[in-house]
């Protein structure tokens, strides 16, 4: 699993839904 | 691998059957939420509906395929399970984000700026997974166009269909949080489509996505709640069967989605299933009474025209040859049997469903919950229109009934 994580980390496509995420998490912050 | 032809057809037919019908039951889900009068936060309804669609879709699965199935899904590719919490996080604050929208800006303008989220997974599919590459301009201008138009149609039955105050006093707020919950929903189905990429069964990534949701969702509940949480729940106890319902309708609708996206990608799939505005809004209007009009026959025939130009722009031989490249370079990046992968994305490996004890104990504890819920529930005073709730019921059923049997026959659910 841990090499797996390890490509996943590696893998772009990963973080755009990490950093989307992330973003999304901060918008909910600033409205509320 | 080549999938010939015929197969191809039929899957691509599974696929938009599998659209429809997803647009049918996520809309159906509404109307078990009417139920619930005003008087309960936001995040609590949210909260209540997202633990009907954990215990759905825990059940369902274990009652369709069987846990053993899941397990052996899992070993084939464990770094899914990761990709499926992921997905599950991001469907969770974008489900907040939407009450929080439509708190600031009303649904008529919060609706059609979140369904963007089509356009966004139709970029995505482009991007990173080869859909529309070998398509030709014809059908590429198709989807495109029939996801604008559907667009355009959902802006007019959303200005038709909202009741909604004036805007609140903070609308650069209610645009963001609307916009991003665009961004979260379109880009939630990257995961999607790389797990039935990589030929995950649907029934299996599903089950794990909701891991990802409840924790989310109850994190956010609680960051939004705090201490009062407990005391909401228990005072929301009496509609909690409701919402429940809501929630498990939702899962019905949700699984056909996934299908959509294994079998026609998420381009299309995702633009077809977002015909549940259609549905709500036939539910509102026709069974609770809700008011109708120009707007609505217009904005209706224009999401409906976008949503055939979809579907008839099914993806050809040489674009399903773009998508199992895509296939094998996941193959190849995860170490995955190319077997696996293969044989998933031409839905040819479910196995036979094999259900041990584990599995009904699943199914009976979801029942239990439903069951107890039920007991405690008071039936709401709502006037309905029981000549076209029936309707509407049976066409739901039949599509349900319909669609999963063309499933099960070309697929095995796989």
């Amino acid at each position: 699993m841990s090499g797996r994580l390890g490509v996943a980390l590696r893998d772009p496509q990963f973080w755009v839904p990490v950093f989307v995420l992330i973003g999304g998490l901060l918008v909910l912050r600033w409205i509320r | 691998m080549s999938v010939d032809a015929g197969r191809l057809r039929r899957l691509q037919l599974v696929g938009v059957a599998s659209g429809f019908t997803a647009g049918a039951w996520l809309g159906a889900a509404e109307a078990p939420t009417k139920m619930v009068t005003l008087g309960i936060p936001p995040v609590v309804i949210s909260l209540a509906m997202v633990t009907g669609v954990f215990l759905a879709r825990w059940s369902l699965p274990a009652l369709l395929r069987g846990s053993a199935g899941i397990r052996a899904d899992v070993r084939q590719a464990p770094h899914l399970v990761i990709w499926a919490a992921l997905a599950g996080c991001l469907w969770a604050v974008a489900n907040t984000l939407t009450v929080f929208a439509i708190r600031d800006i009303g649904l008529s303008i919060a609706f059609p700026l979140w369904n963007s989220n089509s356009l966004l997974g139709i970029l995505w599919g482009f991007v990173f997974f080869n859909e529309l590459r070998g398509a030709g301009w014809g059908r590429r201008l198709s989807v495109l166009g029939g996801a604008l138009a559907m667009f355009g149609g959902a802006t007019l039955l959303a200005v038709a269909s909202s009741h909604q105050a004036a805007p609140g006093a903070r609308p650069m707020q209610g645009v963001a949080a609307a916009l991003a919950a665009g961004a979260l929903w379109g880009t939630m189905y990257i995961p999607f489509r790389k797990a039935y990429l990589t030929g995950m069964n649907p029934l299996s990534f599903v089950t794990f996505f909701t891991v990802g949701e409840l924790v989310m969702m109850t994190a956010l509940a609680l960051s939004d709640r705090g201490a009062a949480l407990a005391g909401d729940l228990a005072r929301s106890r009496d509609v909690f069967f409701w919402l429940l319902c809501g929630g498990f309708v939702w899962v019905i609708g949700d699984l056909f989605q996934q299908y959509a996206a294994k079998y026609i990608g998420i381009s299309r799939g995702i633009p077809l299933s977002n015909t549940n505005q259609l549905w709500g809004l036939a539910w509102g209007i026709l069974v609770f009474g809700e008011a109708g009009g120009a707007q609505v026959i217009g904005g209706s025939l224009l999401m409906a025209a976008g949503a055939a130009a979809i579907a008839l722009a099914t993806a050809t031989r040489e674009e399903h040859q773009r998508w199992q490249e895509a296939a094998r370079r996941e193959s190849t990046r995860y170490g995955v049997d190319a077997g696996y992968v293969e044989s998933g994305l031409a839905g040819q490996h479910a196995g036979e469903a094999r259900r041990t004890w584990v599995d009904w104990a699943i199914i009976l504890a979801a029942t239990a919950v439903f069951v107890g819920f039920a007991m405690v529930a008071r039936v709401p005073e709502l006037a309905v229109h029981g000549g076209p709730m029936a309707v509407l019921i049976v066409l739901s059923l039949g599509l349900l009934a319909g669609t999963g049997w063309a499933l099960w026959r070309v697929t095995r659910f796989s």
